[in-house]
């Protein structure tokens, strides 16, 4: 029988939430138009039109081992073409932002292939060739695992996930990397490392709060779902801790 | 599980406090109008100082404005005090780097110094290989001579280099013994006094777990072992126990039996606060790596100074421990750098951990019938994997509800790894105190980190995915691969050796069981005794309170050299 994923206990619409992202089947809806010019621009890593760096010549180029892993294994467009791996790294704060660290992890896995993530409290980070990464980046700005106000990419100097909010709904940015404009658009004027860029990028209005309640996938008693009202997710997690705990002296329940 | 009222809040009073004329339940803030570095009055100090040095030396040194971040100094937001916890003192962050606190350099300090030598080894070749009297009286007299000898004087020799008293006057050595009528016969100045000193349950105990033995507590000074390392202690009590048995007992320097006392003095009879580490972490005994969490928890006075309160005596232990382990053993042994602090001081500072632990003696009270104002063995819960659970999961749920329901807590606890180690604490705590089961108080925090990582979608830094994720798996049930009860586990135990926000946190479940059970030591009734000496520099039963007082500079530690240097 064919293992299939059930991504995650809960009756919560936070944890509703964590299983749509995560499952590949679902359509995640798209909320925002980011080019793809914006996105390189906002990533950093090389000049719009330019060629990607190469960390090796394209496979086809190069002898490649008798390996029967890699005839099982299709490699990515960037690792054909052999891409430097580079980054993009979010931080998302606590006050119901659409996606969340561990979330993102559980979500690119199941969704992208070739990457590299990794999880903080306060950021999450995901490797992988650069234009592989292009393409991913593209998808978590552009649906609704993004929101403009509370979710920021940033590559160094992230702390903001746990600080109230600006008065105008922002998160806290010690770079101030993107701004709200007068016309409730944010902008990005510096690059996710904070270097000024030549021009700003919009990446559409902050949601409202309800849109944020709808989509969070982080449980939150004072501004969302209350964590101790999914029975369900809490039971799970204490059955998989006495599974663990118990299984060096009984394999078997 | 279900949530119970509790009215206390004890972190408000320092949310009011550090967020002055804010709402500390309002969901915004102002950012970009403090005034950057402005706002500190330490930081504006550290600049001071910094021009000075600048000038004197013609190198440059701390220079924010030019050096962070390109040009954007700390400070866009609220730079923050801290109330070290349970003291009322106020402090700003930089005073709780060790470098800038004379008390948390002197805690350190007075364990490095520290070994216990018993006196039984030595007293049997005395008598039985060279046919000497051994009395109460020459007992003193060897103690009069060691209180000369051991700070660096000479004994025996007629023309010998000492140290200077001035430069060591921490160092000294007293003696215990369960034997109540050879103490009586040992002059007070020497004798440090069980029946006096604890509650007399707990003196009871000890006294029968030392039994007629008597060892002595020594300190050596606190200059000699900044200069060299732990691993001196031993050997330059030794020294010096050798040559004042030589100088009490009239014995021969060269004779053979002389071989027997050194040995006795370094290897047999002799007590280490630390054992080694392997060469991968490598370092001597009395370094921190080998301070196992029961032999800590017995260096932590609190439980002889509160003994109806094993919730405040864990939360000392937790202060303490994460200073030494977190901010000294990983923050500078280990990796090096300043960041480490701010992970540690979350656990000790404003009140939030000690919230969180009272509510979860609260829960033990109001559904298990615990009472932790009365602690005792026979009252405690059975350590099921269902009560853990239980536990484990109101305390966490609280503690992230407080977070939640108070957005300039979670501003203070800023990074995951604080709460994260926060959390986890008030769990272990929790179920080790009501259980008396250190095991089970391990139990409890990992599925505290289960929790917190499910329910937010985050922990802590990198290193949390390492212990805190398997860590199920070897508490409560005892693995022979893996297992060890939580008294013999220490900071280089497999998964703990390089994760900051655990190991003192560790030390104060494993402490809490015992507290948590009225016991009068944790691991060695032998450390519990030495510690609980006046003498010594720094207080182990107030351990957040002397961090305070070195925080505003009202504390006074040993070791200056200010007589051998420039007047200034």
């Amino acid at each position: 029988m064919a293992y299939k994923p059930q991504y995650g206990p809960g009756t919560s619409a936070v944890a509703e939430n964590r299983r749509r992202q995560m499952n590949p089947g679902v359509q995640l809806e798209k909320v925002r138009d980011v080019t793809d010019e914006d996105i390189v621009l906002i990533l950093g890593h090389r000049a719009p039109g330019s060629a990607y760096p190469t960390a090796h010549p394209p496979l086809a180029e190069q002898q490649e081992p008798d390996c029967p892993i890699r005839k099982i294994v299709t490699a990515t467009d960037g690792a054909k073409a052999g891409d430097r791996v580079r980054y993009i790294q979010f931080t998302d704060s606590m006050f119901n932002a659409p996606s969340q660290p561990y979330q993102r992890t559980y979500t690119e896995c199941y969704r992208f292939r070739g990457i590299d993530p990794g999880t903080l409290s306060g950021r999450q980070i995901v490797e992988c060739r650069e234009r592989d990464l292009e393409k991913y980046s593209k998808f978590l700005v552009e649906t609704e695992m993004f929101d403009s106000a509370r979710i920021g990419i940033r590559g160094a100097t992230v702390h903001g996930h746990s600080l109230r909010l600006a008065e105008d709904g922002m998160m806290f940015d010690m770079l101030q990397r993107c701004l709200l404009g007068d016309d409730g658009i944010v902008r990005y004027v510096k690059n996710q490392i904070g270097e000024p860029l030549d021009r700003a990028v919009a990446v559409g209005k902050p949601m409202d709060e309800a849109w944020m309640k709808k989509h969070s996938t982080i449980f939150h008693s004072l501004v969302g779902s209350a964590y101790r009202d999914d029975a369900e997710y809490i039971e799970y997690i204490q059955r998989i801790h006495s599974l663990r705990t118990k299984y060096g002296f009984m394999p078997k329940e | 599980m279900a949530k119970i009222e509790r009215a206390q809040k004890l972190f408000l009073k320092s949310l009011k406090e550090k967020f002055q004329g804010q709402d500390v339940e309002g969901e915004t803030a102002s950012y970009f109008t403090w005034g950057g570095m402005a706002q500190s009055p330490r930081k504006q100090e550290f600049i001071k100082a910094a021009r000075g040095v600048e000038m004197d030396r013609g190198i440059s040194m701390y220079d924010p404005a030019r050096c962070h971040l390109g040009g954007i100094p700390l400070g866009q937001r609220q730079l923050m005090t801290y109330e070290v916890s349970q003291s009322g003192v106020y402090v700003e962050g930089d005073d709780l780097h060790f470098v800038n606190n004379s008390a948390m350099q002197q805690f350190w300090d007075d364990i490095r110094r520290t070994v216990i030598v018993g006196m039984d080894l030595a007293h049997q070749t005395l008598q039985k290989r060279l046919g000497k009297e051994v009395t109460p009286e020459t007992i003193n007299e060897y103690l009069h001579i060691l209180n000369h000898a051991m700070p660096g004087a000479a004994v025996v020799q007629e023309h010998m280099v000492e140290t200077h008293p001035g430069l060591v006057d921490d160092c000294y050595v007293k003696v215990f013994t369960g034997d109540d009528e050879l103490a009586d016969d040992i002059e007070p100045q020497f004798l440090i006094n069980i029946e006096k000193l604890f509650p007399a349950d707990q003196a009871a105990t000890l006294k029968a777990a030392t039994g007629k033995s008597m060892y002595q507590a020594i300190h050596i000074p606190t200059i000699v072992s900044r200069t060299c390392d732990g691993g001196t202690t031993s050997r330059w009590s030794a020294m010096q126990i050798g040559m004042s048995f030589i100088g009490a007992y009239r014995m021969c320097a060269g004779e053979a039996a002389v071989a027997d006392l050194s040995y006795a003095a370094k290897h047999a009879g002799v007590v280490q606060m630390a054992s080694h580490l392997p060469a991968r972490r490598a370092r001597g005994p009395n370094e921190p790596g080998g301070i196992k969490f029961g032999l800590f928890s017995d260096i932590i006075q609190a439980n002889r100074k509160y003994p109806k309160d094993p919730a405040r005596a864990s939360l000392e232990v937790v202060g303490s421990g994460v200073m030494l382990f977190d901010q000294i053993w990983l923050g500078s042994y280990m990796s090096g750098g300043v960041g480490f602090t701010q992970y540690a001081t979350a656990a000790y500072t404003d009140n939030i951990l000690d919230e969180y632990t009272y509510y979860g003696m609260d829960y033990l009270k109001d559904k298990y019938g615990y009472d932790h104002r009365n602690p005792g063995a026979e009252k405690q819960v059975k350590p099921t994997q269902e009560i853990v659970n239980d536990l484990a999961t109101e305390v966490n749920l609280n503690a992230m509800e407080q977070y939640e329901q108070y957005p300039t807590l979670m501003e203070d606890h800023f990074g995951g790894s604080q709460r994260a180690g926060v959390i986890a604490a008030a769990c272990g705590l929790t179920c080790s105190i009501g259980t008396g089961n250190s095991n089970a108080g391990l139990n409890g925090w990992y599925l505290s980190m289960l929790m917190h990582k499910e329910g937010w979608s985050r922990l802590g830094f990198f290193g949390y995915d390492l212990q805190d994720q398997c860590g199920s798996a070897n508490s409560l049930s005892v693995r022979p691969d893996e297992g060890l009860i939580g008294e013999l586990r220490g900071p280089n135990y497999p998964n703990y050796a390089m994760n900051v926000g655990h190991q003192g946190e560790y030390a104060a479940i494993v402490g809490g069981a015992h507290y948590g059970r009225n016991d009068a030591f944790c691991y060695s009734p032998l450390v519990a005794i030495t510690f609980a000496d006046p003498s010594l520099k720094f207080d182990f039963a107030e351990p957040r309170r002397e961090f305070a007082k070195g925080a505003i500079r009202e504390f006074m530690p040993a070791g200056e050299r200010s007589l051998i240097i420039p007047s200034r």
